[in-house]
């Protein structure tokens, strides 16, 4: 598969004017939504999903790659300016973007991220362009025992990266694979775990579960712990822009963290939040002026936002080679590719190559649409954080009760909002991490269908699943992400994380 | 509330019913298919075992004084002292739909939801929050509707 021609017919899907509005439509969202607390990229694929089965597969895909790119962007910019991540990606930038804001240099912290996050997007999307078609071709060789082995790689280092406990991790893992069960075995038509109602006979939508982990839970748990004061937004000083000295201390960082984002994003772990503390700690180790991290030094903004939107586009691989999401917000695009009847994996590159390569283009247009919006404009968008809380969660209550009402008009539907929403909030409470929930949803009826495969074609031989030599390698890296913060733990109790 | 200085049993103690709910349905179900493969009940068995043994070591864990930090996200803070209104006005917005989403349809159930959820978060304006999210939910019902998302009738209760 050669990718150059094949990105250049992606473009040729990209550049229609009606998919350039669905990713101009898809970034000021998502930028929306990365500034607005409460709601985040998945939450709001997961809402779009009933109302997008009206539009072409490829604008829908367009629209929401706009919006998990954007929400990057906007939420550096909460970071810096009112000490709010946005997203948890951001988490590093706030600490020395907010500095560098109260010391009145927000505009050059707010610039260097969004320069930052176009280099690193721009960068990640031609690792994606070129690393993509070569995992898909090379997946051709897995086996259904292959499948099953990288499956349990990504339960494995979801439950164990995620959140900071390992068994909360994989108590969250395993209540997703607990929904996921749920409903009519496409194998024997049996029906499981539905507890004699009929409306269950279709499984537990996953967009019923995020919306009420992530919004109703979210409200819930906001409001018990509600804070009223006012956001205190830095004020903006000048333009935005970035001096000689500014571009000469951020080039370097920009580069380092898309060089730490992108491969760990498309690791089977994936997520954020390693990659930007790896790049704020290697940037502080590197730095000129160490002393000034923790008082506003531009590198700890540059390099951790470089590294947050490179993962962002690394996440991207495992989901559209090997059908594998590693965050919630790529387990809903996985679900978003299923309501169209599309699976992501080797065969989407063979069998929908307009979509997937036209997806891939919509992220160059994508990273330019954004860079305009964020830069000139972001004046414009702090104001978002001026509509009041109280109106701003009940109208994602009323969003969500569409998207949830909206999918079958089920009285089902409305109890499992409550008590998903309810456990949600628990969760929050007891600190579980939410995203296993969601992975163990989506990649659990797949990780049993290529079991069975695997055994039905082994004729019940268990040890088929260690037969090949991807599939046993694949477990015993399992294995060792399970035990290795153990056996850290016991050889040096500083370097391990507690548990 | 702060969680940290409790012993949350009914955690663990949770986990293993649910574990033990799967694992029952497990029973039910046929664990080895008729062809070489595994039945419909082999995962849902799994399942719930790890559940259990989850739930196990939860529990253990909770004995030996295991640390619960609430999550820490914007507009709050996780040491706020706990808000009994906040929490059952917003935990009433999240049950409203099962009594009324049925009988008086989709635009006054959020104008309901709407009403709650602003009032825990601290409004006092009843009226003018119900006028909003009769608003807010007629556009909802409208809008979503010419977009071919059906969430029901207008207000079910009159025919309509």
């Amino acid at each position: 598969m050669d990718a150059l021609p094949s990105l250049l017919a992606g473009f040729a899907v990209a550049l229609q004017p009606i998919n350039l509005m669905w990713a101009l439509v898809g970034s000021i969202l998502g930028t929306a939504i990365g500034i607005l607390p409460g709601i985040g990229p998945a939450l709001t694929i997961a809402l779009l999903l009933p109302v997008t089965a009206q539009i072409a597969p490829e604008s829908a895909l367009i629209m929401f790659a706009g919006i998990l790119y954007g929400a990057m962007y906007g939420g550096s910019t909460t970071s810096i300016l009112i000490n709010t991540p946005g997203e948890s990606g951001s988490m590093m930038t706030a600490l020395e973007g907010n500095q560098m804001a109260r010391r009145g240099r927000g505009a050059a912290a707010l610039a260097t991220a969004a320069i930052g996050s176009f280099v690193a997007g721009t960068i990640g999307t031609i690792g994606l362009t070129f690393l993509a078609p070569t995992i898909a071709e090379l997946a051709f060789v897995f086996g259904p025992e292959d499948y099953f082995a990288l499956m349990v790689l990504a339960f494995t280092s979801v439950s164990v990266v995620m959140g900071t406990s390992r068994v909360r991790g994989f108590i969250a893992l395993f209540i997703g694979l607990a929904l996921g069960v749920v409903g009519i075995d496409g194998q024997t038509a049996q029906a499981r775990m539905v507890f004699g109602s009929p409306e269950l006979f279709d499984g537990i939508q996953i967009t019923i579960v995020l919306v009420s982990l992530f919004a109703v839970g979210e409200t819930i748990y906001v409001a018990s712990r509600y804070r009223a004061d006012a956001p205190s937004i830095n004020p903006l000083a000048g333009g935005i822009h970035m001096t000689a000295e500014d571009w000469r201390r951020s080039w370097r960082p920009w580069l380092r963290g898309t060089a730490i984002g992108f491969p760990i994003g498309a690791l089977p772990a994936g997520g954020a939040e390693i990659p930007t503390f790896l790049s704020y700690t290697v940037e502080r180790r590197l730095a000129a002026h160490p002393e000034e991290f923790g008082h506003g030094a531009i590198e700890g903004v540059a390099g951790p936002e470089a590294a947050n939107n490179a993962a962002a586009a690394g996440v991207l691989v495992p989901l559209l080679t090997l059908g594998l999401p590693t965050s919630s917000t790529a387990a809903i695009l996985l679900a978003a590719f299923q309501n169209y009847g599309l699976q992501p994996g080797p065969m989407l590159f063979m069998n929908n190559a307009q979509l997937v390569w036209g997806l891939i283009a919509s992220l160059y247009v994508g990273n330019v649409m954004l860079l305009v919006l964020n830069l000139p404009l972001v004046g414009l968008w702090v104001r978002l954080l001026l509509i009041p809380r109280p109106y701003l969660y009940a109208g994602i209550m009323v969003f969500s009760l569409v998207g949830i009402w909206g999918l079958a008009t089920s009285w089902m539907d409305l109890l499992l909002m409550f008590v998903i929403g309810m456990a949600g909030y628990v969760m929050r409470l007891y600190d579980f991490p939410i995203a296993p929930v969601l992975i163990g949803l989506i990649l659990g009826p797949m990780a049993e269908t290529q079991l069975r495969r695997a055994l039905s074609i082994s004729q019940g031989d268990p040890f088929t699943l260690v037969s090949t030599p991807i599939s046993a390698s694949l477990l015993a890296v399992s294995l060792i992400v399970l035990v290795l913060p153990a056996i850290l733990r016991r050889i040096s109790p500083k370097l391990a994380p507690t548990t | 509330m702060s969680s940290s200085s409790t012993r949350p049993w009914w955690l663990g103690l949770g986990v293993m019913a649910i574990g033990g709910v799967w694992l029952n349905g497990a029973f039910s179900l046929d664990v080895v298919a008729n062809y070489g493969g595994i039945g419909p009940g082999l995962f849902v068995g799994l399942v719930g075992s790890g559940l259990v043994l989850l739930g196990l070591l939860l529990t253990i864990k909770i004995g030996h004084g295991e640390r619960f930090e609430p999550q820490a996200t914007e507009d709050m803070t996780p040491d706020a002292p706990f808000s009994r209104s906040g929490f059952l006005l917003a935990t009433t917005a999240a049950a409203v739909p099962l009594a009324t989403m049925q009988p008086v349809g989709f635009p006054v159930t959020a104008a309901l939801v709407f009403t709650l959820v602003a009032r825990a978060f601290g409004t006092r304006r009843i009226v003018q929050d119900l006028a909003f999210g009769l608003i807010l939910g007629s556009a909802c019902w409208y809008g979503f509707r010419s977009l071919g998302v059906d969430l029901g009738g207008f207000l079910p209760l009159v025919g309509w």
